[in-house]
């Protein structure tokens, strides 16, 4: 009996030694991030941005999390069933959770977190996600530690939308949400507690001792703000942070510096040159298949990237699940690019590419641009403006929009569903705003969203990515990386992916 | 006296109105909106309707500054689109870091650019002169953004001497380098006009020595350029440097009032303005009293 337990005990510290090698680990770790921008709010249901949004992460959780493959994974609902027609969804909760303020976490926090989103009060602009066609998603707690979510009719982008953190009734029940206090000093369910925030500073949270997946091993996570990316680098080098995002200029000089590791990863992002398909200029396909044929993708990535992402060719990324690699690519051959125009009977194209200042990337695209184009006798002309400018003109509701062509990027969600995007009831208000109309998308993208078999799924986006890729109402320009610089005291982190290093952050930790 | 502060206390109220009015309609002349930060593929046009419409956004213009003005006078200057909380707490909270940024940096520039710009004059054309003169034109034809940089590279990962972010000393050093070189300049310039005077002769002529003639003489007028030139900065005090404040990660107006207008973030916009506008009407009503007072030739009672 002494001897097995004892081997247990020995298979047990190899086992732990495999995870984060004994004695390694510092208990009074501190994680100093860097981020980009001011927090604005703590409330994952009103927040917008990426920097109150990384903060938030840590703080609050949700009822479904995603994998290294961006897979959704049981969370706060330990499991999930879905009703044979596709409209009742049952989470079961975890009953474990406790609120930081130590109250136990049920089934009325999550409803009443998404009845807040819809609540038409709450400036959520999140709203929309549970609203399909129309009608509102019904949240019911059927009972202390069960949530069913009832659709009006099969949408399979849903589980995602399930993700969203969950914020605690008993603090916020009543109150204005938009204003409330809370916002400025959460409460949350994940495995670190807010401890303190100073405006435009940093925020600090702690270790949560009770988090359900097990007790973090760094003691805190301080969020410093520092605006501008290079001084972030400076503080890098510096060891003042312990992480930052890496531009690829400084690509090589950080990978050469004592103390960093630098990591490359694939996101869901792509850059883009889009048509305005309602100007004459760009209504005829074969213009657009030879502006794609002028196109030199390889050269905008070493140029602008230097050689830090990838030429695209569809509107999905390669490190989704429902990428699919077979549609027309366009390859560059500015020859069969003169004889389309030619064929078109277009001479003297001329336009004017829109680029928003302050996006480096973008701006030497268009320059790029404009060089390659002169080569098969098209004439670009620039014009940068400022963001909120380029928005109010592809936004304007009116048919057709003040402009030729653009250059913009799109963030894809998690789900591949892109009817925003594509679908012709998106114009003219929407985000077709190049007027794009294709019957075959617009079926398709029904249909996408409307099934729920994964694989039945994966068939039809491939032969969505086709038809759009075929039509070319975009040159789908690149896919950019994401690289980051981490200090090498940092153990415990992912491998690097969309999902991001520090995916589990409980089990990351400082070595001594 | 007392009349003339009272009259001129009472015209602020039309100015600060006027200055609101300019200031409110020109603001929402620029192209967007706040909403536009919330553009995702996944938020529907309806969405940011909504929200724009529980901002008092649908309304006319003119009924939105009505709205505003009726709730500024009573000191409300409504609450941030971004962060929900009241314009004046962010402003607060912004202010004692400015002021704690921008105050010593403009007492360091006086106390180093007054000597250095004296003794340039006074020999005029020796190595000192001609290497202040070097340097003050190297000092402005040097980007903010670089130096700071450059100062960050060398003091935080050369030597490991000062934190790159979050500390004083490296945007103070900064701040003042850049406001160092102009002035130094002026303050050489009104010396050498003021030392070319006939008074100035004349001193000299009396066999004063050199000392009370250049301290006691020409100093005292040549600083009074200098004072107008400050007090024309004085509003900068309070609206901080939106570089220096970037680039070493230090929370001031700047940043605030830069990325309010970035985010058309209305409330926070207007709230800076009328502070601005508030301190710099200030500012000239304190300097016009304090002529008048220093001044024997300057009355504002009405002659009979």
């Amino acid at each position: 009996m002494g001897y097995r337990s004892l081997l247990s005990f020995l298979i047990c510290s190899l086992l732990l030694a495999a995870a984060a090698p004994a004695g390694e680990i510092d208990p009074e770790g501190v994680l100093r991030f860097s981020l980009g921008g001011e927090v604005s709010v703590l409330n994952p249901i009103l927040s917008t941005d990426t920097v109150s949004s990384a903060v938030e992460g840590v703080i609050f959780t949700g009822m479904v999390t995603f994998n290294e493959s961006l897979e959704p994974v049981p969370d706060l609902a330990k499991s999930w069933d879905v009703s044979s027609d596709g409209k009742i969804w049952t989470f079961h909760l975890r009953r474990d959770v406790k609120w930081h303020d130590g109250v136990p976490l049920t089934a009325d926090d999550v409803v009443f977190t998404f009845n807040s989103i819809l609540d038409p009060k709450v400036n959520s602009v999140r709203r929309s996600d549970y609203i399909i066609d129309g009608q509102p998603i019904r949240f019911k707690a059927v009972d202390k530690y069960t949530v069913q979510a009832i659709l009006p009719k099969p949408f399979a982008p849903f589980l995602i939308h399930a993700a969203m953190s969950i914020i605690p009734k008993h603090l916020l029940a009543g109150k204005d949400i938009n204003t409330a206090a809370f916002n400025r000093k959460p409460v949350g369910t994940g495995p670190f507690i807010f401890k303190e925030w100073q405006t435009g500073d940093h925020v600090t949270v702690v270790r949560n001792p009770n988090y359900y997946l097990g007790k973090p091993l760094l003691k805190e996570i301080i969020y410093k703000i520092i605006p501008d990316e290079n001084s972030a680098l400076v503080a890098l080098e510096a060891g003042e942070i312990d992480e930052a995002g890496i531009p690829p200029k400084d690509y090589t000089r950080m990978k050469a510096v004592k103390g960093i590791n630098v990591y490359e990863s694939d996101v869901l992002l792509y850059t883009y040159l889009g048509f305005n398909l309602a100007n004459p200029k760009f209504t005829d396909k074969r213009v657009r298949q030879a502006l794609a044929y002028a196109t030199d993708k390889k050269q905008l990535v070493n140029l602008i990237l230097r050689g830090l992402g990838t030429p695209a060719y569809a509107p999905s990324a390669p490190i989704s699940w429902a990428y699919s690699d077979r549609v027309p690519k366009y390859q560059y051959d500015p020859e069969k690019a003169k004889k389309l125009l030619k064929e078109a009977g277009v001479k003297d194209l001329e336009f004017t590419i829109l680029v928003n200042q302050g996006n480096k990337e973008r701006e030497k695209a268009a320059v790029i641009l404009q060089q390659q184009y002169k080569k098969i006798g098209v004439k670009v002309k620039i014009r940068v403006m400022e963001w909120s400018a380029i928005l109010k003109i592809v936004n304007a509701n009116k048919d057709p929009k003040d402009f030729e062509a653009v250059i913009m990027g799109w963030s894809l969600g998690l789900d591949p569903d892109g009817y925003s995007i594509w679908h012709s009831s998106q114009y003219p208000q929407g985000f077709n705003f190049i007027k794009y109309k294709d019957p075959l998308v617009d079926k398709l993208l029904e249909e996408g969203r409307t099934t729920v078999d994964k694989g039945k799924r994966k068939q039809i986006y491939a032969k969505l990515w086709k038809a759009i890729a075929e039509d070319q109402p975009y040159v789908f320009l690149w896919y950019p990386k994401a690289i980051a610089g981490v200090n090498d005291r940092v153990g415990g982190l992912s491998k690097p992916g969309p999902a991001g290093l520090f995916l589990h952050i409980e089990k990351v930790y400082k070595k001594k | 006296m007392h009349k003339y502060i009272a009259k001129r206390l009472l015209l602020l109220v039309p100015l600060l109105i006027g200055i609101s009015l300019v200031s409110f309609f020109v603001m929402h002349l620029a192209p967007g909106d706040p909403t536009s930060l919330f553009i995702d593929p996944n938020v529907k046009p309806e969405e940011l309707a909504r929200v724009r419409a529980n901002w008092g956004l649908d309304q006319p213009v003119y009924i939105q500054y009505f709205i505003w003005l009726k709730n500024a006078v009573l000191l409300d200057f409504g609450r941030s689109y971004t962060t929900g909380q009241p314009v004046i707490g962010e402003i607060a909270e912004r202010l004692p870091l400015t002021l704690l940024l921008m105050i010593p940096s403009y007492i360091l520039t006086l106390l180093i650019c007054i000597p250095i710009g004296v003794i340039s004059a006074v020999k005029k054309n020796s190595w000192f002169d001609n290497t202040f003169t070097i340097l003050s034109f190297a000092g402005m034809a040097i980007p903010t953004f670089w130096l700071g940089l450059m100062l960050m590279l060398l003091f935080s990962v050369q030597f490991h001497f000062l934190p790159a972010v979050g500390n004083i000393v490296l945007p103070l050093i900064t701040m003042t380098i850049g406001s160092l070189a102009g002035l130094t300049r002026y303050q050489r310039a009104a010396m050498l006009e003021v030392l070319n005077q006939d008074f100035i002769r004349t001193a000299r002529a009396k066999g004063l020595p050199e000392r009370i003639v250049i301290f006691k003489h020409a100093l005292r007028n040549a600083l009074i350029p200098i004072v107008t030139i400050l007090g024309l900065s004085l509003p900068d005090l309070f609206g901080g440097a939106f570089i220096i404040e970037t680039i070493f990660a230090w929370p001031g107006m700047g940043r605030l009032g830069v990325q309010s207008i970035f985010q058309r973030n209305y409330p926070v916009i207007m709230g800076i303005v009328m502070f601005s506008a508030l301190l710099i009407v200030l500012g000239n009503l304190l300097a016009d009293i304090s002529y008048a007072l220093v001044d024997p030739r300057i009355r504002y009672e009405k002659s009979k």
